[in-house]
């Protein structure tokens, strides 16, 4: 489970894109809480602060506004289009005994003996849970090392932090060893990468003209 | 030069690694394969390749030492339309050096700039 982390945030002046790019240049990101029918709050963080708190991997902060104090949680962060810089952030306001619903990153522990003969594959990478709002675990951890060749590690079968409840498919497959693909021939795989043209012959085409 | 960045297809989705364009135009089929067999050949097997573009566009050309009228050209090469911050490439099922080592061999036979990408921490 994550400590409580504080953001230290600002009162933004304003609202649009064009004080929104203001404070991006002055290395700010601009921010927004709202939730639990209150008055919704603009504010601005420092960008690096920030960058270092989301690396943390917390999802629920304490969020510290001129002389208020409050429990928050991350709700979206938006990114540039090359995924480098935080553009902006939302948070919304919890309370220390509410649940929440969250996606929560699924972390492979071990290396799994029959990846050697197969190929691991992982179709959730994250996973939707219910847990208390204090109580946000960092990542579901499943241990690999027993995973054989064809063996599947379904929802179900994950061993989850106490009062932490996943909300996906119980039969959904987290991680999987396959069989590998049989690698295709290089040039069947590049006729098949363009598309068919379906055109007339030329002679055919003129025949018609006449 | 296409011009624009990408609004979608900008994050890895399916794999842990991607390769990122930076710049934009159009990625040629023969490109794209070349791309796919250049990593196949460094993962050896083993993990699991992701391709997130397909070449929809076909682009024509007109033969040279051909007179000015007489019509289009004939379709010459098909193409994916790349806009800055696509993931052309993404790749699972590898530890993080052997990933960087086959995307960077993906990157050089790319027709832009590349840069190797992972999950983003924090945002899931």
């Amino acid at each position: 489970m994550s400590e409580p982390i504080v953001l230290q945030t600002e009162k933004r002046e304003g609202t649009g894109s064009r004080k929104a790019a203001k404070l991006r240049k002055a290395g700010k990101v601009p921010g927004v809480l709202y939730g639990h029918k209150e008055t919704t709050v603009s504010f601005s963080v420092d960008h690096d602060q920030l960058v270092a708190l989301v690396k943390t991997g917390a999802r629920v902060i304490d969020f510290t506004y001129e002389t208020a104090a409050e429990k928050a949680q991350i709700m979206e962060l938006q990114y540039d289009y090359l995924g480098k810089d935080i553009l902006h952030v939302d948070l919304k306001r919890v309370s220390a005994n509410e649940r929440i619903t969250l996606k929560v990153r699924v972390d492979l522990r071990g290396i799994a003996p029959g990846a050697s003969k197969g190929v691991l594959d992982q179709p959730l990478h994250t996973l939707n849970v219910e847990c208390s709002a204090i109580s946000v675990p960092d990542s579901i951890k499943v241990n690999i090392s027993e995973l054989q060749l064809g063996q599947s590690i379904y929802v179900k079968d994950l061993t989850l932090p106490p009062g932490v409840k996943v909300l996906d498919d119980p039969d959904a497959i987290v991680v999987h060893v396959t069989t590998p693909d049989l690698e295709p021939a290089a040039g069947a795989a590049a006729e098949s990468a363009e598309p068919e043209v379906i055109r007339k012959a030329k002679a055919e085409a003129e025949a018609e003209e006449k | 030069m296409v011009k624009g960045n990408a609004t979608r297809a900008n994050r890895v989705s399916y794999g842990e690694f991607g390769l990122q364009a930076l710049e934009g135009g159009w990625l040629s089929a023969e490109s794209i394969e070349a791309g796919r067999i250049t990593m196949s050949h460094a993962i050896r097997g083993e993990g699991r390749v992701f391709i997130r573009v397909f070449p929809h566009k076909s682009i024509t050309a007109i033969p040279a030492e051909t007179r000015m009228g007489k019509g289009k050209g004939e379709p010459e090469y098909w193409a994916a339309v790349v806009k800055s911050g696509m993931i052309l490439f993404e790749v699972s099922g590898l530890p993080e050096a052997a990933a960087r080592e086959a995307l960077a061999k993906v990157a050089y036979k790319m027709p832009f700039r590349c840069r190797l990408v992972s999950r983003l921490a924090g945002t899931t």
